[in-house]
């Protein structure tokens, strides 16, 4: 049980960070108002390497949220569904 | 070792095998072993560990046999005191490590500063007085303790007059509350190492926790969006309530526990 838990921590602080880094470079315009959650900037204006990384912060974002609830919900009650079931 | 090789052989290759030296002491009681022993039947022996030969179980073999080697020649060559506590030294282990953790924090908090920096309101001005006045925030719960006129009495021998101001009330009731904080520790000398072993005062716990909370909540009523004579008896049935679980839940988990975890600690500190 501690090792689930421990590897949805990680999932979650390891995708979570990736996400405040990408947020805070393109969704913080100012730093006295919205932060993180501004929208995304016009992608025309983005080159490339700014549209991969509008992707991969919603893929981030989703990744540390269902991770974590993987193997701190899913996983376990699998597990007491098949120990339940095996008595 | 072959199959055609006769008993003998066998024998007497098995008995020079430099392959198969045991490092560890092996099962014959080691005259170089300084008397380190394992602290109990349940931590696996050297052997057990060397077994394991990848990945990270392999390079914490390696790690915990070079060090206990260090300490095993530490003890052989020095006058060196014979003690029941096995530690690591503070240069290189100790300090390496803690360096590194050091830089992993030190760029953390870089990273951060960087990346999403608190917002820095203008200057103060002296001239205006502000809409909101608090203290800090942590003194919230003080501030609160100052908000609860309602439970002043009034005496109808004084003809419905209160005994003292509100404001000596509020004061008062900080005596109270800090003079509850310092008798706890009379009461129960903290002989448990965790909350299951004494639910009763983890219970107790919890609900300072709670009140500490509440009580800065009633402390910022006007901020909050809620029936202020709700919040007021919220402020003191939470704490109640929350202790009241918070103790059934841990007398509920007392029959799993291991009390057992707790040998070597209740040889220094034994329980009453």
């Amino acid at each position: 049980m501690a090792d689930e838990f421990a590897k949805g921590l990680g999932i979650l602080v390891t995708a979570g960070l990736g996400w405040l880094m990408i947020a805070a470079t393109y969704n913080t315009p100012t730093f006295e108002g919205r932060q993180l959650a501004a929208p995304n900037p016009d992608p025309e204006t983005l080159n490339l390497y700014g549209q991969i990384a509008i992707t991969l912060k919603d893929l981030l974002f989703w990744f540390a949220i269902l991770g974590a609830l993987t193997f701190w919900v899913v996983i376990p009650a699998i597990e007491q569904a098949r120990k339940a079931r095996s008595e | 070792m072959t199959g055609d090789t006769t008993d003998g052989q066998t024998e007497s290759a098995t008995d020079s095998d430099p392959g198969d030296v045991a490092t560890d002491g092996g099962d014959e009681a080691a005259a170089d072993g300084a008397g380190i022993v394992p602290p109990d039947g349940e931590t696996p022996t050297w052997s057990e560990r060397k077994q394991r030969s990848q990945g990270l179980s392999r390079l914490t073999y390696e790690y915990f046999e070079r060090s206990r080697r260090e300490d095993q020649d530490l003890r052989q060559q020095s006058s060196y005191v014979e003690r029941d506590v096995l530690a690591f030294p503070t240069w290189p282990h100790e300090t390496v490590r803690n360096l590194a953790l050091m830089s992993f924090f030190v760029g953390m908090i870089l990273l951060l500063s960087a990346l999403v920096p608190p917002h820095l309101p203008g200057p103060a001005d002296s001239g205006s007085t502000p809409a909101v006045i608090l203290p800090d925030w942590y003194l919230y719960w003080s501030f609160g303790l100052l908000k609860l006129g309602p439970l002043n009495p009034d005496l109808s021998l004084l003809g419905g007059q209160k005994l003292m101001a509100d404001r000596t009330y509020g004061v008062l009731a900080n005596l109270v509350v800090v003079g509850a904080v310092a008798v706890v520790p009379f009461l129960n000398k903290g002989s448990a190492r965790r909350p299951v072993e004494q639910p009763f005062w983890a219970g107790v716990g919890v609900m300072g926790v709670v009140f500490a909370f509440t009580i800065a909540v009633l402390s910022v009523k006007n901020l909050v969006s809620m029936d202020s004579h709700l919040l007021f008896d919220l402020a003191f049935l939470a704490p109640i309530v929350c202790g009241i679980i918070a103790y059934s839940v841990l007398r509920a988990m007392r029959e799993g526990y291991m009390f057992d975890l707790n040998r070597r600690y209740y040889r220094l500190r034994p329980p009453k």
